[in-house]
């Protein structure tokens, strides 16, 4: 009996255990954790783009959780976006001159509203409105902004352009740095298609800094990392005569595309039966078994 | 009867009559569980055995797992700056798909072999035909309280695995490699669903597969031939039946609730 | 004398069988059988290996229906009955296996009240006056609490005898109940059966080989052969009946109407000294 009995209170403790860990998942770790608060109120924002921005996605002050995106919905006819945050009532003096601004937490990570401080002296009440807002910033303009900012392409002396045509661009964009030697050097001005030579034309703004670049210099489209921007690479050559403003630069190399790049390993690391399966020359299947 | 041997030239027509046989078998079982309600001790005592007994072994996996994926994660998303994700990636990770299926896997070979050698040796010892013939219903009192125990368990331990999972995690990502308590519990909280990954994932997900392991382990153990070899080779089968079923019936439900 | 037994109606016969049956992966095992065991008397059935003798008892009890053929007991139809039905008729049958059949996770004393604890709702200290009587009928009192693993085999076979005896049935039946027991062992267990049998008024059959044991504690014994009652009486005189199946099997010769070879094709073929069609 006493036997029994002691299955029965491990197994009752196994199933509290068992129970206590699903409550700990639930509350603790889910999005039940951030949906439970206490009295709030509500204060209204447009915004001209929300972005990824959820419903019961934090609103954060100084960085501090204090309340969520309550909705989102665009009325019809309009174009911005309502959203009505519910803020925590302890956290009740919010001045009306308060800026919401729709961050994202790293790269990676999900977007919530930040509210800095105005001046005024009066606070956001229930059913307020803040009026200042910032829209989310798309991960595109961030990107080319900083591109933009660390392309060097703040010229003060002004700069002269150079030609280039490539038979594949890949996802080489204006604004995208042109660097030598890894440091950049100016910016990608145009792109477009030239419909005679059916090629690209790439025109490249270079500082005026950098005129001593040899004029058989060739140029290559690189990707900075296996996720990262492309850009244009200049290689010096070794002519005397320097590249002048409207010059073209004669040596190109494309864009590498990542699936020709992962084509091109799989095949050479396959058996050499398996080459050139698209044909363009050089084959070294053995002549005899044909 | 080549079926139970297992000598059988045609391995698909086995195949497919032991899961014919299975079903039907879950069938039996189904119709007794209301009389096997008379047997409640019966299936909490199966349940400290296959539940409770379990526990250390759960509980250990399930921290190395946690610490094992903190200790990955944290150096893949390290490429993308995005360290501050690894405590939801960890518990996103366990909860959908680590925590279900290696609690299955391991509960498989904990309970399910233990479950298999038992009924078979109270098979070979003539243990069934004695209850038979004591008016007992075998089904209702052997085999409907293991399986319940199954089903009623292995959500409960995967609750368990998952939350040392997480802990494991923490352990890591947090008092090791130096990531914000505030940041790893509040990006695991952003991201994680109550409904989608732990209802959905952990809960009906792991209380399948416990259905499904304790069926085979019972219907194995039950028609094993009662000799020693029979039931040896049906405790071996209970691990690969139910791991093959765990894997592929993870893929279906995965695919219905995402 | 030979094949069958007249089957008048007894009502005292509390198993009556009647033309039964049974074909087992092709082999007749029983071919037309009938055969009354009498209310109150032990009965024996005997017979070569392979004869059928356990089929028989599984027949009695509905473990196995597959037959053709009447079986009843207590004038109920075995092959007839539903499961509920067939699950009251066991509860008035005790039935003795070869390896007793204790269930391992409990110990003695809750073997002996699993079936109580089953079937009925009795309070604690009922079923405990209960099963400390039976125990202490088969003499094992004091190894109440004892697991089924710390028991010789002839304990085994008395823990499961006061099994099969805790709802005081009317019929016990013994798969081989003398196995593997020593001397004394065995002693034991004939003393019980036939205590068991003459203070309860219990039916009792049982299956076995021992001729010295059966002697000893058979009312009436039935000799079982190629699927038929080849012989029956009271055991002191079945051996005398002269027929050859008691001579063979009561003289215990090698050969005779159950041959020495399983039946197999020519010998001189099967070795390859004679050239045959094939």
């Amino acid at each position: 009996m006493s036997q029994r009995k002691s299955y029965a209170v491990g197994t009752g403790m196994f199933i509290v255990l068992g129970f206590a860990a699903l409550a700990y998942l639930a509350t603790q770790t889910s999005s039940i954790a951030n949906s439970h608060q206490g009295a709030s109120y509500a204060v209204q924002t447009q915004f001209a783009n929300v972005g990824q921005l959820k419903e019961r996605a934090p609103v954060k002050v100084a960085g501090v959780r204090v309340g969520q995106v309550q909705s989102i919905s665009l009325e019809p006819g309009k174009d911005v976006a309502d959203v009505t945050l519910s803020i925590e009532k302890k956290y009740g003096q919010i001045p009306t001159d308060s800026v919401a601004t729709i961050y994202t937490s790293g790269l990676l990570g999900d977007q919530y509203v930040g509210v800095q401080f105005g001046s005024a002296k009066t606070f956001v009440s229930d059913g307020g409105h803040l009026g200042l807002t910032r829209s989310a910033t798309s991960l595109e303009d961030m990107l080319s902004k900083f591109v933009g900012a660390g392309g060097a392409a703040d010229a003060i002396g002004g700069t002269f352009s150079v030609k280039a045509d490539f038979t594949n661009v890949g996802a080489l964009s204006v604004g995208a740095p042109v660097k030598m030697s890894g440091v950049a050097i100016g910016s990608v001005a145009s792109i477009k298609a030239d419909p005679t030579k059916l090629d690209a034309e790439v025109t490249l703004a270079i500082d005026k800094k950098f005129s001593q670049i040899p004029d058989d210099s060739s140029a290559a489209i690189f990707t900075s990392g296996l996720i990262g921007s492309q850009y244009v690479a200049i290689q010096p050559g070794g002519s005397p005569n320097s590249l002048k403003d409207g010059d073209q630069l004669v040596l190109t190399q494309s864009s590498m595309q990542l699936e020709d790049l992962i084509g091109k390993f799989l095949v050479n690391g396959s058996s050499s039966g398996a080459n050139n399966a698209g044909g363009n020359g050089s084959s070294n299947t053995p002549a005899g078994k044909h | 009867m080549s079926a139970q041997t297992g000598r059988s030239n045609n391995v698909v027509m086995d195949s497919l009559a032991q899961i014919g046989h299975c079903g039907l078998f879950l069938l039996r079982i189904l119709a007794s569980v209301p009389r096997s309600m008379r047997y409640v001790r019966e299936t909490v005592r199966q349940l400290w055995f296959v539940g409770a007994m379990s526990l250390t072994i759960i509980m250990t996996c399930g921290l190395f797992v946690g610490m094992v994926l903190g200790l990955q994660l944290y150096h893949v998303l390290a490429i993308f700056g995005g360290t501050s994700a690894t405590g939801s990636v960890v518990a996103l990770a366990i909860y959908r798909e680590l925590g279900p299926v290696v609690t299955a896997l391991l509960f498989a070979g904990r309970a399910g072999t233990s479950i298999t050698a038992e009924i078979g040796l109270m098979r070979a010892t003539d243990q069934i035909a004695a209850m038979e013939m004591m008016a007992v219903d075998p089904i209702a009192y052997v085999a409907a309280p293991r399986f319940l125990a199954g089903l009623i368990a292995m959500p409960l331990l995967c609750c368990v695995f998952c939350a040392m999972g997480v802990f494991g995690g923490h352990l890591v990502g947090v008092s090791w490699l130096g990531i914000d308590n505030g940041t790893f519990w509040s990006n695991m909280t952003a991201t994680v669903d109550v409904w989608q990954d732990i209802v959905s994932g952990v809960v009906w997900k792991s209380a399948a597969f416990g259905a499904v392991i304790a069926l085979i382990a019972v219907f194995q153990g039950y028609t094993t031939p009662p000799t020693s070899e029979g039931v040896a080779y049906a405790t071996t089968r209970t691990v690969v039946a139910s791991s093959i079923a765990i894997l592929a019936l993870d893929f279906v439900l995965t695919a219905f609730l995402m | 004398m030979t094949t069958t037994v007249p089957a008048k109606s007894d009502d005292r016969a509390l198993v009556r069988i009647r033309g039964l049956t049974t074909v087992l992966s092709g082999k007749t095992v029983f071919d037309a059988l009938d055969l009354d065991i009498p209310r109150g008397k032990v009965t024996a059935i005997m017979g070569p290996s392979g004869t059928g003798k356990t089929t028989l008892l599984k027949h009695i009890t509905g473990q196995m229906r597959s037959g053709r053929g009447e079986v009843r007991v207590d004038g109920l139809n075995v092959p007839e009955l539903s499961r509920d039905q067939l699950f009251q008729l066991r509860e008035r049958i005790g039935y003795l296996f070869q390896n007793s059949a204790l269930l391992t996770d409990f110990d003695v004393f809750e073997n002996v009240a699993f079936p109580l604890r089953q079937h009925t709702k009795l309070p604690e200290v009922l079923i405990r006056n209960i099963v400390l009587t039976k125990l202490q009928a088969v003499g094992l009192r004091g190894a109440a609490a004892l697991m089924p693993n710390e028991l010789s085999g002839g304990m085994a076979r008395r823990v499961a005898l006061a099994r099969a005896i805790v709802f005081d049935p009317m019929l016990i039946l013994y798969d081989e109940p003398f196995v593997g027991l020593d001397p004394i062992a065995l002693n034991q267990v004939l003393k019980l059966i036939r205590t068991l049998n003459d203070t309860l008024g219990i039916t009792s059959v049982l299956v076995a080989h021992e001729l010295a044991a059966i002697k000893e504690v058979a009312d009436h014994v039935f000799l079982i052969a190629n699927g038929k009652v080849v012989a029956q009486g009271d055991p002191k005189t079945i051996a005398d009946d002269g027929s050859p199946w008691t001579r063979q099997f009561f003289g215990g010769e090698a050969d005779g109407p159950v041959p020495f070879q399983y039946p197999a094709g020519d010998y001189a073929q099967a070795l390859g000294f004679k050239q045959g069609e094939a």
